[in-house]
Protein backbone atom coordinates (compact mmCIF):
# COMPACT_ATOMS: atom_id res chain seq x y z
CA UNK A 1 0.00 0.00 0.00
CA UNK A 2 2.75 2.38 0.94
CA UNK A 3 4.41 1.62 -2.35
CA UNK A 4 1.29 2.66 -4.20
CA UNK A 5 0.91 5.86 -2.23
CA UNK A 6 4.56 6.69 -2.77
CA UNK A 7 4.27 6.01 -6.51
CA UNK A 8 1.36 8.40 -6.99
CA UNK A 9 1.41 10.77 -4.05
CA UNK A 10 5.06 11.37 -3.17
CA UNK A 11 4.86 14.77 -1.51
CA UNK A 12 8.59 15.44 -1.90
CA UNK A 13 8.41 14.95 -5.63
CA UNK A 14 5.25 17.01 -5.85
CA UNK A 15 6.87 19.85 -3.88
CA UNK A 16 10.14 19.78 -5.83
CA UNK A 17 8.40 19.82 -9.20
CA UNK A 18 5.39 21.96 -8.40
CA UNK A 19 6.49 25.00 -10.37
CA UNK A 20 7.47 22.93 -13.43
CA UNK A 21 4.09 21.23 -13.53
CA UNK A 22 2.35 24.53 -12.90
CA UNK A 23 4.24 26.08 -15.81
CA UNK A 24 3.06 23.18 -17.94
CA UNK A 25 -0.49 23.72 -16.81
CA UNK A 26 -0.25 27.38 -17.74
CA UNK A 27 0.53 26.28 -21.28
CA UNK A 28 -2.46 23.92 -21.13
CA UNK A 29 -4.71 26.79 -20.12
CA UNK A 30 -3.32 29.02 -22.84
CA UNK A 31 -3.85 26.32 -25.45
CA UNK A 32 -7.37 25.68 -24.17
CA UNK A 33 -8.27 29.35 -24.14
CA UNK A 34 -7.05 30.15 -27.64
CA UNK A 35 -8.21 26.91 -29.25
CA UNK A 36 -11.51 27.12 -27.35
CA UNK A 37 -12.27 30.65 -28.55
CA UNK A 38 -11.34 29.79 -32.13
CA UNK A 39 -13.40 26.57 -32.06
CA UNK A 40 -16.46 28.43 -30.76
CA UNK A 41 -16.16 30.96 -33.58
CA UNK A 42 -15.40 28.46 -36.32
CA UNK A 43 -18.21 26.19 -35.13
CA UNK A 44 -20.73 29.04 -35.34
CA UNK A 45 -19.53 29.97 -38.82
CA UNK A 46 -19.93 26.35 -39.94
CA UNK A 47 -23.40 26.11 -38.40
CA UNK A 48 -24.51 29.30 -40.18
CA UNK A 49 -23.10 28.12 -43.51
CA UNK A 50 -25.02 24.91 -43.05
CA UNK A 51 -28.28 26.85 -42.56
CA UNK A 52 -28.00 29.11 -45.61
CA UNK A 53 -31.32 28.98 -47.48
CA UNK A 54 -32.12 28.53 -51.14
CA UNK A 55 -31.04 26.41 -54.08
CA UNK A 56 -28.03 28.56 -54.90
CA UNK A 57 -26.46 27.78 -51.53
CA UNK A 58 -26.86 24.01 -51.85
CA UNK A 59 -23.16 23.47 -52.72
CA UNK A 60 -22.09 25.50 -49.69
CA UNK A 61 -24.35 23.43 -47.47
CA UNK A 62 -23.04 20.19 -48.98
CA UNK A 63 -19.39 21.14 -48.50
CA UNK A 64 -20.07 22.23 -44.92
CA UNK A 65 -21.85 18.99 -44.09
CA UNK A 66 -19.01 16.98 -45.66
CA UNK A 67 -16.47 18.92 -43.57
CA UNK A 68 -18.39 18.36 -40.35
CA UNK A 69 -18.88 14.65 -41.06
CA UNK A 70 -15.21 14.19 -41.91
CA UNK A 71 -13.64 15.95 -38.97
CA UNK A 72 -16.03 14.55 -36.40
CA UNK A 73 -14.98 11.12 -37.56
CA UNK A 74 -11.20 11.44 -37.49
CA UNK A 75 -9.19 11.21 -34.25
CA UNK A 76 -7.78 14.53 -33.11
CA UNK A 77 -4.34 12.96 -32.68
CA UNK A 78 -4.32 12.01 -36.35
CA UNK A 79 -5.32 15.55 -37.37
CA UNK A 80 -2.50 16.94 -35.23
CA UNK A 81 0.02 14.71 -36.97
CA UNK A 82 -1.40 15.63 -40.38
CA UNK A 83 -1.20 19.34 -39.59
CA UNK A 84 2.25 19.38 -38.00
CA UNK A 85 3.98 17.07 -40.48
CA UNK A 86 2.11 18.40 -43.49
CA UNK A 87 2.47 22.11 -42.78
CA UNK A 88 6.16 21.78 -42.04
CA UNK A 89 6.81 19.87 -45.27
CA UNK A 90 4.75 22.32 -47.34
CA UNK A 91 6.72 25.21 -45.88
CA UNK A 92 9.99 23.44 -46.62
CA UNK A 93 9.25 23.12 -50.35
CA UNK A 94 7.80 26.62 -50.54
CA UNK A 95 4.13 25.74 -51.12
CA UNK A 96 3.22 27.53 -47.91
CA UNK A 97 4.99 30.68 -46.76
CA UNK A 98 7.17 29.91 -43.78
CA UNK A 99 5.18 32.20 -41.48
CA UNK A 100 2.16 29.95 -41.98
CA UNK A 101 3.82 26.56 -42.53
CA UNK A 102 5.97 26.95 -39.44
CA UNK A 103 3.91 29.35 -37.31
CA UNK A 104 5.72 30.99 -34.41
CA UNK A 105 3.16 33.69 -33.70
CA UNK A 106 3.27 35.69 -30.47
CA UNK A 107 6.47 33.97 -29.36
CA UNK A 108 4.86 30.55 -29.18
CA UNK A 109 6.61 27.61 -30.87
CA UNK A 110 5.14 25.92 -33.95
CA UNK A 111 3.85 22.77 -32.16
CA UNK A 112 1.69 25.05 -30.02
CA UNK A 113 0.05 26.51 -33.14
CA UNK A 114 -0.22 23.15 -34.90
CA UNK A 115 -2.14 22.04 -31.83
CA UNK A 116 -4.38 25.10 -31.92
CA UNK A 117 -5.11 24.58 -35.63
CA UNK A 118 -5.83 20.86 -35.26
CA UNK A 119 -8.06 21.39 -32.22
CA UNK A 120 -9.98 24.18 -33.99
CA UNK A 121 -10.50 22.03 -37.09
CA UNK A 122 -11.87 19.16 -35.03
CA UNK A 123 -13.76 20.94 -32.27
CA UNK A 124 -15.18 23.45 -34.76
CA UNK A 125 -16.95 20.49 -36.35
CA UNK A 126 -18.25 19.23 -32.99
CA UNK A 127 -19.44 22.64 -31.93
CA UNK A 128 -21.10 23.30 -35.29
CA UNK A 129 -23.39 20.39 -34.52
CA UNK A 130 -24.16 21.81 -31.09
CA UNK A 131 -25.02 25.20 -32.57
CA UNK A 132 -27.15 23.52 -35.20
CA UNK A 133 -29.16 21.76 -32.53
CA UNK A 134 -29.67 25.14 -30.87
CA UNK A 135 -30.72 26.86 -34.09
CA UNK A 136 -33.16 24.07 -34.89
CA UNK A 137 -34.60 24.27 -31.38
CA UNK A 138 -35.74 27.85 -32.00
CA UNK A 139 -39.41 27.59 -33.07
CA UNK A 140 -40.04 28.13 -36.80
CA UNK A 141 -42.43 30.96 -35.96
CA UNK A 142 -39.48 33.10 -34.88
CA UNK A 143 -37.95 33.10 -38.34
CA UNK A 144 -41.37 33.70 -39.89
CA UNK A 145 -42.08 36.63 -37.61
CA UNK A 146 -38.71 38.18 -38.39
CA UNK A 147 -39.11 37.62 -42.13
CA UNK A 148 -42.68 38.92 -42.11
CA UNK A 149 -41.32 42.19 -40.69
CA UNK A 150 -39.11 42.49 -43.76
CA UNK A 151 -35.87 41.34 -42.17
CA UNK A 152 -33.53 39.36 -44.45
CA UNK A 153 -32.43 35.82 -43.63
CA UNK A 154 -29.15 37.23 -42.41
CA UNK A 155 -30.71 39.88 -40.19
CA UNK A 156 -33.17 37.34 -38.83
CA UNK A 157 -30.35 34.97 -37.94
CA UNK A 158 -28.25 37.69 -36.39
CA UNK A 159 -30.85 39.45 -34.28
CA UNK A 160 -33.47 36.80 -33.63
CA UNK A 161 -32.36 33.19 -34.14
CA UNK A 162 -28.70 33.03 -33.10
CA UNK A 163 -29.08 34.94 -29.81
CA UNK A 164 -31.79 32.50 -28.74
CA UNK A 165 -29.90 29.47 -30.06
CA UNK A 166 -26.67 30.37 -28.27
CA UNK A 167 -28.46 30.70 -24.95
CA UNK A 168 -29.87 27.22 -25.37
CA UNK A 169 -26.51 25.63 -26.17
CA UNK A 170 -24.19 27.23 -23.62
CA UNK A 171 -24.26 24.11 -21.40
CA UNK A 172 -23.38 21.62 -24.16
CA UNK A 173 -20.74 24.02 -25.47
CA UNK A 174 -19.16 24.13 -22.03
CA UNK A 175 -19.18 20.34 -22.00
CA UNK A 176 -17.33 20.38 -25.29
CA UNK A 177 -14.90 22.87 -23.83
CA UNK A 178 -14.12 20.52 -20.95
CA UNK A 179 -13.37 17.78 -23.48
CA UNK A 180 -11.27 20.20 -25.51
CA UNK A 181 -9.26 21.18 -22.47
CA UNK A 182 -8.40 17.56 -21.77
CA UNK A 183 -7.56 16.92 -25.41
CA UNK A 184 -4.93 19.66 -25.42
CA UNK A 185 -2.68 17.05 -23.79
CA UNK A 186 -2.35 15.44 -27.23
CA UNK A 187 -0.10 18.33 -28.26
CA UNK A 188 2.58 16.64 -26.15
CA UNK A 189 3.17 14.20 -29.02
CA UNK A 190 4.26 17.15 -31.17
CA UNK A 191 6.99 17.94 -28.65
CA UNK A 192 5.26 20.78 -26.87
CA UNK A 193 5.64 20.79 -23.11
CA UNK A 194 2.26 21.28 -21.49
CA UNK A 195 1.17 19.77 -18.21
CA UNK A 196 1.11 16.12 -19.30
CA UNK A 197 4.47 16.29 -21.04
CA UNK A 198 5.95 18.09 -18.02
CA UNK A 199 4.70 15.28 -15.79
CA UNK A 200 6.01 12.61 -18.13
CA UNK A 201 9.47 14.18 -18.19
CA UNK A 202 9.58 14.07 -14.40
CA UNK A 203 8.18 10.53 -14.42
CA UNK A 204 10.97 9.30 -16.64
CA UNK A 205 13.63 11.02 -14.53
CA UNK A 206 12.35 9.85 -11.14
CA UNK A 207 10.46 6.65 -11.98
CA UNK A 208 7.66 8.17 -9.92
CA UNK A 209 4.23 9.29 -11.17
CA UNK A 210 3.38 11.91 -8.58
CA UNK A 211 4.03 14.82 -10.93
CA UNK A 212 1.39 13.41 -13.27
CA UNK A 213 -0.97 13.11 -10.31
CA UNK A 214 -0.37 16.78 -9.65
CA UNK A 215 -1.23 17.52 -13.28
CA UNK A 216 -4.45 15.54 -12.89
CA UNK A 217 -5.32 17.59 -9.82
CA UNK A 218 -4.78 20.82 -11.75
CA UNK A 219 -7.21 19.58 -14.39
CA UNK A 220 -9.82 18.69 -11.80
CA UNK A 221 -9.59 22.13 -10.23
CA UNK A 222 -10.92 23.49 -13.51
CA UNK A 223 -13.08 20.72 -14.89
CA UNK A 224 -15.16 19.90 -11.79
CA UNK A 225 -16.44 23.47 -11.26
CA UNK A 226 -17.11 23.73 -15.01
CA UNK A 227 -19.09 20.50 -14.97
CA UNK A 228 -21.04 21.70 -11.90
CA UNK A 229 -21.79 24.95 -13.68
CA UNK A 230 -23.13 23.03 -16.67
CA UNK A 231 -25.41 20.99 -14.39
CA UNK A 232 -26.63 24.14 -12.70
CA UNK A 233 -27.39 25.88 -15.99
CA UNK A 234 -29.23 22.87 -17.36
CA UNK A 235 -31.30 22.60 -14.19
CA UNK A 236 -32.14 26.30 -14.39
CA UNK A 237 -33.16 26.01 -18.03
CA UNK A 238 -35.41 23.07 -17.21
CA UNK A 239 -37.04 25.01 -14.41
CA UNK A 240 -37.77 27.80 -16.86
CA UNK A 241 -39.29 25.41 -19.36
CA UNK A 242 -41.29 23.84 -16.54
CA UNK A 243 -42.75 27.23 -15.73
CA UNK A 244 -43.80 27.50 -19.36
CA UNK A 245 -41.76 30.43 -20.59
CA UNK A 246 -44.46 31.89 -22.80
CA UNK A 247 -45.20 30.75 -26.31
CA UNK A 248 -41.59 29.82 -26.93
CA UNK A 249 -42.01 26.52 -25.15
CA UNK A 250 -45.18 25.69 -27.04
CA UNK A 251 -45.23 23.60 -30.19
CA UNK A 252 -46.09 25.28 -33.47
CA UNK A 253 -49.76 25.15 -34.42
CA UNK A 254 -50.72 22.18 -36.52
CA UNK A 255 -52.74 22.41 -39.67
CA UNK A 256 -52.51 23.16 -43.34
CA UNK A 257 -50.38 26.20 -42.69
CA UNK A 258 -47.35 23.94 -42.31
CA UNK A 259 -44.41 24.82 -40.15
CA UNK A 260 -42.82 27.22 -42.58
CA UNK A 261 -39.56 25.29 -42.29
CA UNK A 262 -39.97 23.88 -45.77
CA UNK A 263 -38.11 25.68 -48.56
CA UNK A 264 -39.75 28.80 -49.89
CA UNK A 265 -38.52 32.33 -49.39
CA UNK A 266 -38.92 32.17 -45.60
CA UNK B 1 -61.61 47.67 -58.79
CA UNK B 2 -59.96 51.03 -59.14
CA UNK B 3 -58.71 51.53 -55.62
CA UNK B 4 -57.84 47.91 -54.92
CA UNK B 5 -54.90 47.50 -52.56
CA UNK B 6 -54.71 43.79 -53.17
CA UNK B 7 -55.87 41.79 -56.16
CA UNK B 8 -55.74 38.00 -56.14
CA UNK B 9 -56.31 36.26 -59.44
CA UNK B 10 -56.64 32.50 -59.49
CA UNK B 11 -54.17 31.96 -56.65
CA UNK B 12 -53.20 28.31 -56.21
CA UNK B 13 -51.07 26.60 -53.59
CA UNK B 14 -50.10 22.96 -53.31
CA UNK B 15 -48.15 21.11 -50.66
CA UNK B 16 -47.04 18.05 -52.57
CA UNK B 17 -50.20 16.34 -53.79
CA UNK B 18 -52.39 18.35 -51.43
CA UNK B 19 -54.16 21.26 -53.13
CA UNK B 20 -54.71 23.81 -50.39
CA UNK B 21 -55.77 26.75 -52.53
CA UNK B 22 -57.60 26.02 -55.78
CA UNK B 23 -57.93 29.30 -57.60
CA UNK B 24 -58.75 32.18 -55.27
CA UNK B 25 -60.01 35.45 -56.79
CA UNK B 26 -60.30 38.32 -54.37
CA UNK B 27 -60.03 42.11 -54.50
CA UNK B 28 -59.44 44.11 -51.36
CA UNK B 29 -60.17 47.84 -51.42
CA UNK B 30 -58.27 50.44 -49.48
CA UNK B 31 -59.56 50.69 -45.92
CA UNK B 32 -61.65 47.57 -46.26
CA UNK B 33 -61.87 45.00 -43.46
CA UNK B 34 -62.32 41.54 -44.91
CA UNK B 35 -62.99 38.66 -42.53
CA UNK B 36 -62.22 35.18 -43.80
CA UNK B 37 -64.22 32.36 -42.27
CA UNK B 38 -64.17 28.65 -42.87
CA UNK B 39 -63.55 25.27 -41.32
CA UNK B 40 -60.02 24.28 -40.39
CA UNK B 41 -58.06 23.04 -43.36
CA UNK B 42 -60.05 25.25 -45.73
CA UNK B 43 -56.89 27.19 -46.70
CA UNK B 44 -57.58 30.44 -44.82
CA UNK B 45 -54.17 30.65 -43.15
CA UNK B 46 -52.38 29.54 -46.30
CA UNK B 47 -54.14 32.34 -48.17
CA UNK B 48 -52.68 34.92 -45.78
CA UNK B 49 -49.26 33.31 -45.97
CA UNK B 50 -49.38 33.45 -49.75
CA UNK B 51 -50.22 37.15 -49.69
CA UNK B 52 -47.02 38.04 -47.86
CA UNK B 53 -45.12 35.31 -49.70
CA UNK B 54 -44.24 33.27 -46.61
CA UNK B 55 -45.62 30.56 -48.87
CA UNK B 56 -45.06 31.38 -52.55
CA UNK B 57 -48.18 30.54 -54.58
CA UNK B 58 -47.89 27.82 -57.22
CA UNK B 59 -50.23 29.56 -59.62
CA UNK B 60 -52.20 32.71 -60.26
CA UNK B 61 -51.21 36.31 -59.63
CA UNK B 62 -51.19 38.65 -56.68
CA UNK B 63 -51.05 42.42 -57.23
CA UNK B 64 -50.17 44.74 -54.40
CA UNK B 65 -51.20 48.33 -55.14
CA UNK B 66 -51.20 47.48 -58.82
CA UNK B 67 -47.77 45.83 -58.88
CA UNK B 68 -47.52 42.12 -59.44
CA UNK B 69 -45.62 40.47 -56.60
CA UNK B 70 -45.82 36.90 -57.84
CA UNK B 71 -44.20 37.18 -61.24
CA UNK B 72 -42.19 34.09 -62.07
CA UNK B 73 -42.72 32.25 -58.80
CA UNK B 74 -39.85 33.04 -56.46
CA UNK B 75 -38.35 35.49 -58.96
CA UNK B 76 -40.51 38.39 -57.93
CA UNK B 77 -38.82 41.45 -59.47
CA UNK B 78 -39.85 43.60 -56.51
CA UNK B 79 -38.51 41.11 -53.98
CA UNK B 80 -40.15 39.66 -50.91
CA UNK B 81 -38.93 42.58 -48.86
CA UNK B 82 -41.01 44.97 -50.98
CA UNK B 83 -44.07 42.98 -50.04
CA UNK B 84 -43.27 42.51 -46.39
CA UNK B 85 -42.54 46.15 -45.78
CA UNK B 86 -46.04 46.95 -46.95
CA UNK B 87 -47.91 43.98 -45.53
CA UNK B 88 -47.88 43.40 -41.77
CA UNK B 89 -48.76 40.05 -40.27
CA UNK B 90 -49.88 38.94 -36.83
CA UNK B 91 -49.74 35.24 -35.95
CA UNK B 92 -51.85 32.90 -33.87
CA UNK B 93 -48.86 32.08 -31.65
CA UNK B 94 -47.73 35.72 -31.27
CA UNK B 95 -44.12 34.80 -32.12
CA UNK B 96 -42.66 37.60 -30.04
CA UNK B 97 -38.88 37.54 -29.71
CA UNK B 98 -38.47 36.10 -26.19
CA UNK B 99 -35.01 37.55 -25.63
CA UNK B 100 -36.17 41.10 -26.25
CA UNK B 101 -38.39 43.41 -24.22
CA UNK B 102 -41.74 44.63 -25.54
CA UNK B 103 -40.09 47.87 -26.60
CA UNK B 104 -37.21 46.07 -28.33
CA UNK B 105 -39.63 43.74 -30.10
CA UNK B 106 -41.36 46.73 -31.65
CA UNK B 107 -38.16 48.68 -32.34
CA UNK B 108 -35.94 45.95 -33.84
CA UNK B 109 -37.20 45.77 -37.43
CA UNK B 110 -37.65 49.54 -37.58
CA UNK B 111 -33.92 49.84 -37.07
CA UNK B 112 -32.72 46.92 -39.20
CA UNK B 113 -35.23 47.17 -42.06
CA UNK B 114 -36.30 50.81 -42.19
CA UNK B 115 -32.98 52.19 -40.97
CA UNK B 116 -34.54 54.32 -38.27
CA UNK B 117 -32.26 55.50 -35.50
CA UNK B 118 -32.59 53.92 -32.08
CA UNK B 119 -34.17 57.00 -30.55
CA UNK B 120 -36.76 57.36 -33.28
CA UNK B 121 -37.54 53.63 -33.28
CA UNK B 122 -37.98 53.57 -29.53
CA UNK B 123 -40.19 56.64 -29.50
CA UNK B 124 -42.37 55.11 -32.17
CA UNK B 125 -42.42 51.80 -30.25
CA UNK B 126 -43.41 53.53 -27.02
CA UNK B 127 -46.20 55.39 -28.82
CA UNK B 128 -47.58 52.23 -30.40
CA UNK B 129 -47.41 50.23 -27.17
CA UNK B 130 -49.24 53.09 -25.48
CA UNK B 131 -51.86 52.90 -28.19
CA UNK B 132 -52.46 49.16 -27.64
CA UNK B 133 -52.75 49.80 -23.91
CA UNK B 134 -49.31 48.62 -22.84
CA UNK B 135 -47.65 51.92 -22.03
CA UNK B 136 -46.70 50.53 -18.62
CA UNK B 137 -45.09 47.35 -20.00
CA UNK B 138 -42.41 48.81 -22.26
CA UNK B 139 -39.54 47.00 -20.59
CA UNK B 140 -41.26 43.71 -19.78
CA UNK B 141 -40.11 40.53 -21.49
CA UNK B 142 -42.67 38.37 -23.29
CA UNK B 143 -42.65 35.62 -20.65
CA UNK B 144 -43.88 38.17 -18.12
CA UNK B 145 -46.86 39.16 -20.29
CA UNK B 146 -50.23 37.44 -20.65
CA UNK B 147 -51.25 36.01 -24.01
CA UNK B 148 -53.46 38.99 -24.72
CA UNK B 149 -50.69 41.41 -23.86
CA UNK B 150 -48.23 39.50 -26.01
CA UNK B 151 -50.60 39.57 -28.93
CA UNK B 152 -51.05 43.33 -28.55
CA UNK B 153 -47.26 43.75 -28.59
CA UNK B 154 -47.24 41.67 -31.78
CA UNK B 155 -49.81 43.99 -33.34
CA UNK B 156 -47.75 47.03 -32.33
CA UNK B 157 -44.67 45.35 -33.80
CA UNK B 158 -46.38 44.91 -37.16
CA UNK B 159 -47.80 48.46 -37.10
CA UNK B 160 -44.35 49.90 -36.44
CA UNK B 161 -43.43 49.15 -40.04
CA UNK B 162 -46.23 51.45 -41.29
CA UNK B 163 -47.88 48.67 -43.29
CA UNK B 164 -50.46 49.41 -45.95
CA UNK B 165 -52.27 46.15 -45.25
CA UNK B 166 -52.48 44.08 -42.07
CA UNK B 167 -53.02 40.31 -42.05
CA UNK B 168 -54.40 38.66 -38.90
CA UNK B 169 -54.09 34.88 -38.75
CA UNK B 170 -56.46 33.55 -36.07
CA UNK B 171 -54.88 35.93 -33.62
CA UNK B 172 -57.28 35.14 -30.77
CA UNK B 173 -57.39 31.37 -31.18
CA UNK B 174 -54.55 30.70 -28.73
CA UNK B 175 -55.95 33.06 -26.09
CA UNK B 176 -57.95 32.35 -22.96
CA UNK B 177 -61.53 33.58 -23.42
CA UNK B 178 -61.16 36.51 -21.03
CA UNK B 179 -58.17 37.85 -22.98
CA UNK B 180 -59.81 37.81 -26.40
CA UNK B 181 -61.69 41.08 -26.02
CA UNK B 182 -58.64 43.24 -25.35
CA UNK B 183 -57.08 42.05 -28.61
CA UNK B 184 -60.28 42.44 -30.62
CA UNK B 185 -60.72 45.95 -29.23
CA UNK B 186 -57.32 46.94 -30.59
CA UNK B 187 -58.25 45.49 -33.97
CA UNK B 188 -61.58 47.28 -33.94
CA UNK B 189 -59.84 50.60 -33.32
CA UNK B 190 -57.44 49.88 -36.12
CA UNK B 191 -60.36 49.19 -38.45
CA UNK B 192 -62.03 52.43 -37.38
CA UNK B 193 -58.87 54.32 -38.27
CA UNK B 194 -59.13 53.04 -41.82
CA UNK B 195 -56.49 50.28 -41.90
CA UNK B 196 -56.92 47.75 -44.68
CA UNK B 197 -57.23 44.41 -42.92
CA UNK B 198 -57.65 40.76 -43.80
CA UNK B 199 -58.74 38.87 -40.73
CA UNK B 200 -58.88 35.08 -40.53
CA UNK B 201 -61.02 34.46 -37.51
CA UNK B 202 -63.57 32.31 -35.72
CA UNK B 203 -64.97 35.32 -33.87
CA UNK B 204 -68.37 35.66 -35.56
CA UNK B 205 -69.32 38.71 -33.55
CA UNK B 206 -66.19 40.55 -34.64
CA UNK B 207 -66.69 39.51 -38.25
CA UNK B 208 -70.30 40.69 -38.23
CA UNK B 209 -69.73 44.00 -36.46
CA UNK B 210 -66.32 45.07 -37.72
CA UNK B 211 -65.99 43.31 -41.04
CA UNK B 212 -67.06 45.17 -44.17
CA UNK B 213 -67.11 41.93 -46.02
CA UNK B 214 -67.04 38.28 -45.11
CA UNK B 215 -65.41 35.65 -47.29
CA UNK B 216 -66.36 32.06 -46.59
CA UNK B 217 -63.81 29.48 -47.72
CA UNK B 218 -63.97 25.72 -47.85
CA UNK B 219 -61.62 23.19 -49.43
CA UNK B 220 -59.42 25.80 -51.01
CA UNK B 221 -62.08 27.85 -52.78
CA UNK B 222 -64.20 30.89 -51.94
CA UNK B 223 -67.68 29.48 -51.47
CA UNK B 224 -69.49 32.71 -50.75
CA UNK B 225 -68.73 36.35 -50.04
CA UNK B 226 -70.66 39.49 -49.40
CA UNK B 227 -71.44 42.18 -46.85
CA UNK B 228 -70.54 40.83 -43.42
CA UNK B 229 -73.94 40.97 -41.82
CA UNK B 230 -75.67 39.46 -44.83
CA UNK B 231 -73.34 36.46 -45.14
CA UNK B 232 -73.44 35.66 -41.45
CA UNK B 233 -77.16 36.20 -40.91
CA UNK B 234 -78.49 35.11 -44.32
CA UNK B 235 -75.95 32.86 -46.03
CA UNK B 236 -76.98 31.71 -49.50
CA UNK B 237 -74.81 28.64 -49.89
CA UNK B 238 -75.59 25.36 -48.21
CA UNK B 239 -71.99 24.86 -47.02
CA UNK B 240 -71.91 28.30 -45.43
CA UNK B 241 -75.18 27.62 -43.65
CA UNK B 242 -73.92 24.32 -42.33
CA UNK B 243 -70.66 25.84 -41.07
CA UNK B 244 -72.35 28.82 -39.45
CA UNK B 245 -74.93 26.52 -37.92
CA UNK B 246 -72.20 24.50 -36.25
CA UNK B 247 -70.30 27.56 -35.09
CA UNK B 248 -73.23 29.61 -33.84
CA UNK B 249 -74.85 26.71 -31.98
CA UNK B 250 -72.72 27.29 -28.94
Amino acid sequence: MDVIIEQYFDLDIIRDNFSVVLDGFEQTLLLSGIAGALSLTWGLILALLRQLPGKAMAPVRAVTIAYIDAFRGIPLLLIMLLVSGGFGALAADGTLPESIGIPRWFGKPDPFWYGVIAITITYGAYMAEVYRAGIEAVPGGQMEAARSLGMSHRESMRYVIVPQAVRKVIPPLLNDFIALMKDTSLVSVLGFVEVVQAGRDIQSETFNSSALTLGAIFFLIFTIPLARMVDYMIARQQRRVGRGGGPVAEPAPAGAAGTGQTGGPV
Amino acid sequence: MADAVLQLEGVEKRFGALEVLRGIDLDIAKGEVVCVLGPSGSGKSTLLRCINLLEPPNGGRILLEGNEITAGRGKNPLGVDYVRRRVGMVFQQFNLFPHKSAMENVALAQQTVLGRGQKEAREKAAGLLERVGLGDKLNEYPDRLSGGQQQRVAIARALAMDPHVMLFDEVTSALDPELIKEVLDVMRELADEGMTMIVVTHEMGFARDVGDRVVFMDQGVVVEQGPARQVIENPKEERTKRFLGLVLEH
